[in-house]
């Protein structure tokens, strides 16, 4: 399979942590701030999966990719978990989901 | 040839717009449904890049489990699940960095190249060699970090506590 040249791969994935840094730092809502985190996190496994498809034949780079990227893929979903946990004790203690309002570490 | 390049770009275009619209819709509901979109546009590069255990993947953790679980926040934290989110301006400091980091990436990235333009293809059963036998350790530590974390997770929304 040919043709796709990588640097559009690399572009989109740069353009998608754009948007997800974007999503950090100007969203108050945790939800939404949980899935701008998830954009950012997609960008950077769909570079490992990409790098580790285009560079298959270098030793070192092309199984290891797509390794690295279940193993991310793992912990996004662990982090996403632990993220939801903190929003409804966050719900709970204070009635809203506004990180603005989350000034005290102890939920 | 022309179709894998007519599906990047659809996918690409559908990728940047649903995770823009994910982030700027005002109700939270059609975010989590943008969002769902988006993790099914990046299976569908997993697919492109001959990476279909990825791909399944990404359709089952994220297309399935994370947008429930994101779709199960919202529904305990809304008193009217359809309720609008209030608006939050945009303001130009966030807008700038983000361009700022497109701009700089989006040149690195021209400057690698790729010696050829082939995509290698692994097998599931190269993919699961090297996680089981080469990379063993990493799968150990990644169950190592979940078990507090899912532990953690459950201690932050038990019974009983105020």
């Amino acid at each position: 399979m040919t043709g796709l040249p990588l640097a559009g791969f690399l572009a989109l994935s740069a353009v998608l942590l754009g948007i997800g840094i974007f999503g950090i730092l100007t969203r108050r809502n945790f939800i939404l701030l949980l899935i701008a985190i998830e954009v950012a996190m997609n960008s950077a496994i769909l570079n490992f999966v990409v790098f580790g498809a285009y560079w298959g034949g270098v030793p070192g780079y092309g199984i290891e990719g797509q390794s690295v990227a279940v193993v991310l893929i793992g912990l996004a979903a662990t982090e996403v978990a632990v993220g939801l946990a903190i929003v409804l004790a966050l719900n709970r203690l204070r009635g809203s989901i506004n990180v603005a309002e989350a000034t005290v570490l102890k939920l | 040839m022309i179709l894998e390049v007519l599906a990047f770009f659809v996918l690409a275009i559908t990728a940047a717009v649903t995770a823009l619209a994910a982030l700027l819709v005002r109700e939270l509901v059609h975010t989590i449904i943008w969002v769902a979109a988006f993790f099914v546009s990046l299976a569908g590069f997993y697919f492109l890049v001959s990476a279909p255990f990825l791909g399944a993947l990404q359709l089952g953790v994220y297309a399935g489990a994370v947008t429930i679980l994101l779709l199960f926040g919202v529904m305990v934290t809304r008193k009217r699940i359809f309720a609008h989110e209030a608006a939050t301006g945009l303001g130009p400091a966030p807008v700038a960095l983000a361009l700022l980091i497109v701009v700089v990436l989006a040149t690195a990235a021209s400057t690698i190249s790729s010696s050829t333009n082939q995509v290698y293809g692994f097998t599931i059963s190269a993919l699961s060699t090297a996680l089981f036998n080469q990379y063993g350790a990493w799968l150990l530590l990644l169950g190592l970090v979940m078990l507090p974390a899912l532990a953690g997770a459950i201690y932050l929304v038990r019974e009983g506590r105020e």
